[in-house]
Parts: structure tokens; sequence; C-alpha cells
């Protein structure tokens, strides 16, 4: 049985027949990797450079990193508070969310992109407050078109070697920095 | 020469901390009336699962804090002492820490707290068997999973964010709140000041209605804590296996 269909997979229409199936086991697995390193669907395809090139602050609109663990994500009116002031609001199809947003007063769901693990827990305020810019961490807003194209990947071995780099020669702060139950509990 | 006290010396030959540690616990069994508040807001902060009724029967109960029961004499002669709130007494020199094979329960150098390192755990529960006070609980399924406890549909809405939702196979235990501790150390730094005693605390000193459970920095002699350990008639349960308990009982006070 085994010996017959070795016969027919060495015959030429078994080679099409495999030449086809390794084919789909390929496409299958590349489109599986689009599918998980695909940024997620946002509400506006917002554009962070063209707002950071505008000088407008990242905390005007992200204004929790200077107070506490979230930096949070602006609210439709929050939006609204610059964008009703520019004609292209009224006009823009890229905007027609905003719009709605504020028509209906239903909130825009946007979807954070630079995460870390529910199991560690990450605070803003003090890396701002140890004289940090956004940009050390996002990486250059300014020149990235969208959040999540950020190369810098967010790992524990590099925020440990932010820490040991700033906490070195320093053994009270070493201690801080470099404990487990900083991030994790 | 210097002398080395030998129940000073912590696993793998180090020397452990100072005795006196950092934070402390003081619980006032004269004033425990057994009601679980402690345990129940234990629960809320702490994101602990509930087990159910039939894992509960197993002995799977997950509580970081209980409250145990002790009798004394024989039928029908029989007398309750105090209730004990028992929960991880947070030692200096920790049976649990030096038998872990992956460093998930270490001591954490800046609070000197006992910590459990959720994403380092493999669950080989060494650790639990290992624990004099057996305070801690074993994950043994996802009980935060809708699709193991259909309870949690709801109850998930409650969970506090600054505590990692647990999933299977790890083991948990008690953290003095740290993440209590730092939020207070965050708000005492921003506004450019120490944290002050009686600020925060932890959740189950929080609800005690008796205001049996007190918690306060136990290297502060001005604190109450340290006053109320000062008053001489607290014990340290099990103090003579050498694990420098940081949570001191307070019975038979006047």
């Amino acid at each position: 049985m085994i010996q017959k269909v070795f016969k027919w997979l060495m015959s030429p229409l078994g080679r099409v027949a495999l030449v086809i199936a390794a084919l789909a086991i390929v496409s299958v697995a590349m489109w599986g990797i689009a599918y998980v390193q695909s940024p997620p669907a946002q509400p506006i395809d917002f554009p962070h450079q063209r707002h950071a090139a505008n000088q407008v602050q990242c905390l005007y609109c992200h204004p929790g990193a200077n107070r506490g663990a979230s930096s949070g994500l602006p609210t439709p009116s929050k939006c609204w508070g610059c964008h009703q002031q520019l004609s292209i609001t009224q006009t823009s199809k890229l905007l027609g969310p905003l719009r709605d947003a504020i028509a209906n007063g239903t909130p825009l769901q946007w979807v954070p992109v630079a995460q870390v693990p529910d199991f560690v827990q990450y605070n803003h305020r003090p890396h701002l407050a140890a004289g940090l810019s956004c940009e050390n961490c996002h990486g250059d807003v300014a020149s990235l078109l969208h959040a999540y194209e950020n190369p810098q990947v967010m790992n524990m071995g590099w925020c440990l070697a932010c820490h040991r780099e700033k906490s070195a020669g320093n053994p009270e702060l070493e201690k801080k920095l470099l404990d487990c139950a900083t991030c994790h509990y | 020469m210097t002398t080395i006290d030998l129940n000073m010396v912590g696993a793998k030959g180090a020397l452990v901390e100072a005795a006196e540690g950092k934070w402390g616990m003081v619980i006032d069994q004269d004033l425990c009336t057994g009601c679980q508040a402690c345990v129940t807001a234990c629960a809320m902060e702490n994101n602990i699962a509930f087990v159910g009724e039939e894992d509960a029967g197993y002995g799977r109960s997950m509580h970081w804090i209980r409250i145990e029961r002790f009798w004394e004499g024989h039928y029908p002669h029989v007398k309750m002492t105090h209730y004990q709130p028992m929960l991880c007494q947070q030692c200096g020199k920790a049976p649990c820490e030096p038998v872990c094979p992956a460093f998930a329960t270490v001591h954490s150098q800046s609070e000197q707290v006992n910590v459990q390192v959720y994403n380092r755990c493999v669950g080989t529960r060494y650790c639990g068997n290992n624990c004099p006070y057996q305070v801690r609980s074993f994950n043994w399924f996802d009980y935060n999973d809708e699709r193991i406890n259909k309870a949690i549909a709801t109850l998930k809405h409650q969970f506090n964010p600054d505590v990692t939702v647990r999933r299977r196979g790890i083991m948990e235990k008690c953290s003095f709140c740290i993440q209590r501790i730092h939020k207070a150390q965050d708000k005492a730094k921003s506004e450019g000041r120490e944290v002050a005693d009686g600020e925060f605390t932890t959740a189950c000193a929080q609800a005690c209605p008796a205001d049996a459970i007190v918690f306060g920095r136990v290297d502060n002699p001005e604190s109450l804590v340290s006053q109320l350990m000062a008053e001489g008639h607290g014990v340290q349960h099990l103090s003579e296996l050498g694990t420098l308990p940081r949570v001191t009982y307070l019975v038979g006070g006047q």
C-alpha cells in the first residue's frame, strides 16, 4: 500500500501534487506569521508622525504619564479641542469616526500597542521623574507614522540594561532598581 | 575575631538581613473576633481566585490569610482559644526561598519582604511543602478563566489592575500588599517626602473592624507597629526555627 502511494508520488501527477501541498503549507505558515505580526485595527489610522511634527507634545494627549502608572489614551473631546478649528476635520474621510464619536457622544476605542504582560507592573511616573523622555522607550515618534512601528522590543533584558546603567555606583538605588519586586507582584 | 550567629546565616551562606527587617505586622488576638473581613478584603485586593465548592473540598482553597481556630480541654469541657489570623510571616530567613529550583521566590532587597515572581514560577510546590506556616497556595487550575470557572465571567470586572492575575500551575502567597507599598512610596516620592506611618496599610488591616491588625515599619521605633511590639506580650510563631518572622501576635494583653 505504502509502496503504491510512494510510486504514485514519483509520477508526474504525484510530483505536481507534492509541489501544491508544499506551497499550501508554506502559504498557511506565511499567512499565520503575517496575521500575528500585523498591527491591531484602530478606529482611526492615527498618524503619530504628523502630530509630533506639528509640535504637539506627547503629554498633551497622554497626560497620565506624568501622574501615574498609565499614560492614558485621549478621549474624542481632547481630539476635538484642536480638530474643530481645522477645516479638514469636516471633509476628511479618515476623520469620519471622530466626527461620529463627537456627534453621538461615543468613545473612540483605541487599541494600546505599547503594552507589557500582565505580570509586569509598569509605572510611567517614576520613569519621567528620573528624566527619561518618551522617545527613550517608544522610539522616535516624530519619524514613525504609527506607534507600533517602534523598533525597540520591550523585554526584560532591555529594561534591566537601563536599570543597571542608571543605578551603577549607587547601592541604595541598585537595590531598588534590580529588585524582582519592583516590577513583579 | 568576629563571631557569626549561625541563626543569622541564610541559604547559600549569605548573611541574612538584620533581624528587625523593614515592614512588619502586629496582630492583636485579644481583639480579633474571627469575622473573616480580612480574608475577604485580601481576596478582593489581590485577585485571589474563588475555587468553588468542589475544589475547596479537595483542599485547593486559595487564601493568603486564614483564621485559625484552636480548642483546649476535653469534651464536654471544651474551650475555644483566641482566633489566630495566619498569613505569610515574611520571614527574614524564609524556608521557602532556598528550596525553589527556579528562584521564583526570592527576598526583596529593597522592601525586605518575601516575594513570589509569578512569571518565573514553574510550579514544583517545593516552597509550599517547606513553609512551616502552610500559607502558600497553589493554582491547580485556571480559576480566572471563564471556560474553567463560570463565576469569573462577572467577577473579573472587579480585578485589581495593580496585581497580576495568576494562571494555572503557579504558587502564590501574601505579598504584604506590596502594590500598596509601592503606591504609597511613589506618591510620597512625587511629593518629595518619606512615607508616613499609618499613611497606608494592607487590605486586611484596613478591613479589620476591630483594628486587630496593624501594619508599618518595624525599623522605625516611632511607628505604631514598633510600639506595640515593644509592649512585651508579643509572640512570633515558630521563631524557634530561626525563620525571623515579621508578624508579631499579641495575646493576653491588658
